[in-house]
């Protein structure tokens, strides 16, 4: 009737009843459990796989595992890693990188570095945090790398074990790169399996 | 092995045909099948194949099918037979290859990575066509790494017994330093005797190693093949001109290697008589000079008594106020400039164009004076051409070879390639006449050993035994009976019994030496040091050009006289006119015609005609204080000439000496003003080898510091000075010279040049041949003493320039010690180490001795390239009166123990 649907316009104009019916899925959601993760005060858990900060890693003796090959200095798409190798002259014949410089601001994260690594010396972490004011700390120097690699080491392992690069199994910690040795001055114990 | 390369010209062989692939292809029966087959155009996998010497046989890639036969065969040393089928395809084939690379590959190390040879590498190369990604069984030997040599390493774990290195040395560079030696349960490949190895290191076996076996000290693990920056240049180092590639990665050369490490391994055989691809000692380990810490990056100037760094404008301003100074108050003959001939075509060309445009004067000259010139000269005179007219492809083919005057393995050890590949692929006899035993005097089939000094005489005998043995070419000789009878008359007082007392050559010898030169097809004779920097070089020469004319071999093709030179660029300086007799194009200064060509070009007035003085009468000029002014590029008087030429007190008396250098040398410490100029691998340009190549230098790397290519800093000092020179590069110098000296470039091949000798022999050959073979006794008499001492170059440096590389440095370091002959040493009761007295006329100097079976009895040697202690102070100077050539490379001594 003509009269009812006057009065209900009139009444709903009075009311703004169109805006307490948008604003029901408003008040709905007031009460909606919220998904925000409510950072830094909250961080989302990371999976084992999560290519974060770049590190390099060392044997369990210390020593550095990178042999300074360039391989992944090839494998880089963005061509951001920088390796300089050299002969360490107090080892003969021992190929190690003198420098290894990351620009992490061109790095892409992909991870093609880690997997062409044939040591297993770079791993990729869960750090995701080192955003900065100077932009030169923003190129990662070789020392910048193991400290990373010294603090994430866990994280960095995971990674490499998620991957399928390295087993978690005392074999594999134990094996590592043989050098070719000098007549003149040897510089590693031979393999186990030669005694 | 002994198979026969088929493109060996004197191979006789019948030709056969034989089916590859369905199709049928001709050959020479009993070649290897492998190289019919890459005839054909089809390259089989091969890895221990290389197209310079004989198949070995070793790696099994370079299999085929052949009918009747049921495994497959290596085709490398299989026989090229009548009938045979071929098949090099199919499924079957690809197995049993990858079977082969397996096989390598299990007992090879997993040491890519780290390995120098990594995408360099044909073990790589192999698996990764072959699809191998695992292996059934793998072993590894374990065999520690040779690093005892200063300069290469041997890794035998990475080694697959291809015997490339050991085929390459024994054959081609018929060195023979490597073997294989059974140590440990496997064959390994080590140096001769299994001691450190210690050879000629020219680093072909370290080119020619498919994989990683044999690395460069130098540049270990500094690189990856594929980081690197390959530039095709030419050599710095000597009148060779090989082409390498300086490798270079961030602006820093890291390595470099020869057209034998990358060439396709397929090659033509017949092509390596034009140069098989490798480089020296030099070349390969001594390209540390280029970013030694030692170079110039500032220019220099003098305030006080100290030289302090200047900014470029300032140096400029002060040289060019000073030069403009002189010139204005003493005349353009009061300055002078000084090149070397380790400068490009483009620079010695500007150099002489500013001295004589620019600065006016005609006192300049070049380095090629210290005994280039004479060849050149001799050459001008008598021939009409002043360079060599063979080139290697000629010296590898010949017949004959008279070596006279050469210690060609230490000066130019490519050439001496060359003359190796005569004697073991081409069968020449090659007759050695030197005072010393030398390395190609241990290959040749007629070595000579000969008193020091007594080459000229030695070359009268043989023109005296060529007229008696009746080896005269009647063509040649018909043409100018006037002249040959003027020959004749000349040599008649000469006696071979006489000339065999005093040079040591046995009479017998001379006969075989000219017979076999006459009667050989193609006959060379090749003069170097020994003749053209020793006294009386100029006239040895035309001697030797006369024994070429009577026995015709100067107008054959594939004969002829020709000399090596020690500097790269020495021809190019001569044929640039970077010499107060030439004008570019080796016109002579005097030549009107040219003179007017030039100055129109040059739009300047030329200096007068018959003005000039060369490299002695510029230092004379200094000492007098005539010249006031020096300009020196690259050169260093004061390190090279002894000192009783007196060059420091010359040089003391200038008023301005400007000097132009990579480096801080002895004689720019005396100037008042030090520019820096870049090396060669910082600039473009062009070199001419000794066959008249026109070889091109290319920049490597952006120059050192505030470094400049010397033709820059001409150009800025010619502007400053007036001349409107717009020269951008030296391409633009280029262009210049292409219009004025059209032809000379020719695409990097040699100028086919034809020798005429009859404008010679009909004007005035008489007079000029009745004094050449005046009847003299060695130009040097023994006067009481009775050591002969002999300066000269050795195979691991090259002039100073080779003391600041550290490489060859480290592998040949200045001993200060003079080499005498284990006999002589005997006898005066001296051993190793011990300290002698040397005196000459001149002075007298104290130093050790060692023990060299190279030297001959009565003599002594000691390296020209080091000055501690200064023997060459100990030599006396004689100044040849045609040509003004200085030598001081021998002298007479006594030696007694200090």
């Amino acid at each position: 009737m003509r009269v009812a649907a006057l009065t209900k316009q009139i009444l709903q104009a009075a009311l703004f009843y169109e805006i307490w019916d948008a604003m029901k899925v408003t008040f709905k959601h007031m009460f909606h459990k919220p998904i925000t993760f409510q950072y830094p005060r909250e961080q989302r858990t990371l999976p084992d796989t999560h290519r974060g900060a770049l590190a390099l890693l060392r044997y369990d003796d210390h020593q550095e595992r990178c042999v300074g090959c360039d391989l992944c200095e090839a494998a880089c798409p963005s061509r951001c890693i920088k390796v300089i190798s050299l002969e360490d002259p107090e080892r003969p014949l021992q190929r190690y990188a003198s420098e290894f410089y990351i620009d992490i601001t061109k790095c892409v994260f992909c991870g093609y570095c880690v997997e062409a690594c044939p040591v297993n010396a770079l791993a990729m972490t869960k750090m995701y945090e080192f955003s900065t004011h100077d932009k030169r700390t923003l190129l990662f120097d070789k020392k910048r790398l193991y400290e990373i690699g010294e603090r994430h080491l866990e994280d960095a392992k995971k990674y490499l074990y998620a991957h399928n690069q390295e087993k978690n199994v005392e074999e594999s910690r134990e094996y590592r790169y043989y050098f070719p040795q000098s007549v003149l001055k040897p510089t590693q114990p031979p393999p186990k399996h030669l005694g | 092995m002994g198979l026969k390369p088929g493109t060996n010209p004197d191979v006789e062989a019948v030709t056969i045909e034989l089916s590859i692939d369905g199709k049928s292809v001709t050959a020479k029966s009993g070649v290897s099948l492998y190289d019919v087959i890459s005839s054909t155009g089809k390259i089989i996998p091969a890895m221990c194949y290389h197209y310079t010497f004989d198949p070995f046989g070793s790696c099994g890639m370079c299999l085929v099918m052949q009918e009747g036969k049921k495994a497959p065969v290596r085709s490398c040393t299989a026989k090229a037979a009548a009938g045979m089928i071929i098949k090099t395809d199919g499924d079957d084939l690809f197995l049993a290859r990858k079977k082969a690379v397996e096989k390598h590959l299990s007992v090879h190390p997993l040491d890519c990575p780290v390995c120098d040879a990594d995408g360099h590498c044909e073990l790589q190369d192999m698996a990764f066509r072959h699809g191998v990604t695992n292996l059934a069984n793998a072993k590894q030997k374990f065999i520690p790494e040779d690093t005892r040599s200063p300069v290469l390493d041997f890794n035998m774990n990475r080694c697959i017994a291809c015997a490339e290195c050991i085929n390459v040395c024994k054959d081609v560079l018929m060195i023979d330093a490597l073997q294989f030696m059974k140590k440990g349960g496997f064959n390994q490949v080590v140096p001769k005797g299994d001691l450190a190895l210690s050879c000629e290191f020219c680093g072909d076996c370290l080119a020619v190693c498919p994989v990683g076996a044999i690395t460069n000290k130098f540049s270990k693990y500094l690189y990856k093949p594929w980081q690197m920056k390959k530039t095709t240049t030419t050599c710095n180092y000597c009148g060779d001109g090989c082409q390498m590639y300086l490798e270079t990665k961030d602006a820093e050369v890291v390595r470099v290697t020869s057209p034998l490490s990358w060439k396709n391994k397929w090659g033509d055989r017949a092509e390596t008589a034009k140069g098989h691809g490798g480089i020296c000692v030099r070349g390969r380990f001594g390209f540390e000079y280029i970013d030694s810490a030692a170079r110039l990056k500032q220019p220099l100037l003098r305030k006080g008594n100290q030289l302090v760094e200047a900014p470029w404008l300032e140096t400029m301003h002060q040289v060019v106020d000073r030069f403009s100074e002189i010139r204005r108050k003493h005349g353009p003959d009061a300055i002078a400039g000084l090149i070397t001939a380790r400068c490009t075509n483009e620079e010695l060309y500007l150099f002489q164009k500013l001295m004589r445009a620019g600065f006016q004067t005609n006192h300049l000259d070049s380095s090629a004076r210290y005994g280039h010139l004479n060849f050149v000269h001799a050459s001008q005179h008598a021939l009409g051409i002043g360079r060599s007219p063979n080139d290697w492809e000629d010296l590898t083919k010949a017949k004959a070879v008279i070596l006279i005057g050469s210690n060609l393995t230490e000066t130019n050890p490519l050439t001496a390639v060359r003359i190796k590949e005569a004697i073991r692929v081409y069968k020449a006899q090659v007759v050695v006449i030197d005072s010393a035993v030398t390395n190609m005097a241990k290959l040749a089939s007629h070595p000579v050993l000969i008193a020091p000094g007594t080459e000229g005489l030695v070359i009268d005998g043989l023109v005296k035994a060529a007229l008696e043995l009746d080896l005269i070419d009647e063509t040649s000789v018909k043409k100018h009976p006037h002249a040959f009878e003027a020959l004749k008359a000349a040599v008649a007082h000469v006696s071979l019994e006489q000339v065999a007392v005093q040079t040591r050559m046995s009479v017998e010898s001379l006969k075989d030496t000219v017979t076999i030169f006459a009667e050989a097809s193609r006959s060379i004779i090749l003069c170097a040091e020994g003749i053209v920097r020793r006294p009386d070089g100029y006239q040895n020469v035309l001697k030797l050009i006369d024994l070429a004319w009577i026995t015709g071999k100067l107008d054959q093709p594939g004969c002829g006289v020709n000399t090596v030179t020690e500097e790269p660029n020495e021809q190019g300086a001569v044929d640039m006119g970077a010499a107060p007799e030439f004008l570019p194009g080796q016109v002579s200064f005097n030549d009107q015609t040219a003179r007017d060509r030039f100055a129109k070009a040059w739009d300047v007035t030329l200096p007068a005609a018959g003005s000039g003085a060369n490299l002695v009468e510029i230092l004379k000029g200094c000492k007098t204080g005539q010249i006031r002014a020096l300009y020196v590029i690259g050169e260093n008087p004061l390190a090279t000439l002894p000192a009783s030429m007196e060059v420091r007190a010359a040089l003391d008396r200038l008023e301005l000496l400007v000097v132009q250098d990579p480096f801080l040398t002895e004689t720019a410490r005396m100037a008042h003003a030090v520019l820096p100029a870049c090396t060669s691998a910082e600039k473009d340009g062009t070199f001419t080898n000794l066959e008249g190549r026109v070889l091109r230098v290319r920049e490597a790397i952006d120059p050192i510091g505030e470094s400049l290519p010397d033709w820059h800093i001409m150009t800025a000092l010619a502007n400053a000075l007036g001349c409107q020179w717009e020269y951008e590069s030296s391409n633009d110098v280029q262009a210049e010279i292409m219009k004025l000296l059209p032809g000379y470039y020719n695409l990097g091949q040699p100028r086919k040049v034809v020798p005429v000798i009859d404008h010679y022999l009909s004007n005035g050959y008489a007079a000029d041949v009745a004094v050449r073979y005046r009847a003299s006794a060695p130009s040097d008499a023994k006067n009481g003493r009775p050591f002969a001492l002999l300066m000269g170059q050795v195979l691991y440096h090259s002039g100073k320039l080779s003391t600041e590389a550290i490489g060859l440095i480290t592998i040949a370091p200045n001993t200060g010690r003079l080499r005498m002959n284990p006999q002589d040493m005997e006898r005066l009761a001296v051993s190793e180490g011990t300290t002698v007295r040397l005196t000459s006329d001149l002075g007298s100097m104290q130093l050790a001795v060692q023990s060299d079976h190279s030297i001959a009895p009565q003599t002594c040697f000691f390296p020209e390239h080091f000055n501690e202690p200064p023997v060459k102070d100990l030599m006396s100077v004689q100044v040849d009166p045609t040509t003004g050539v200085p030598t001081f490379k021998q002298t007479r001594v006594t030696i007694e123990k200090a």
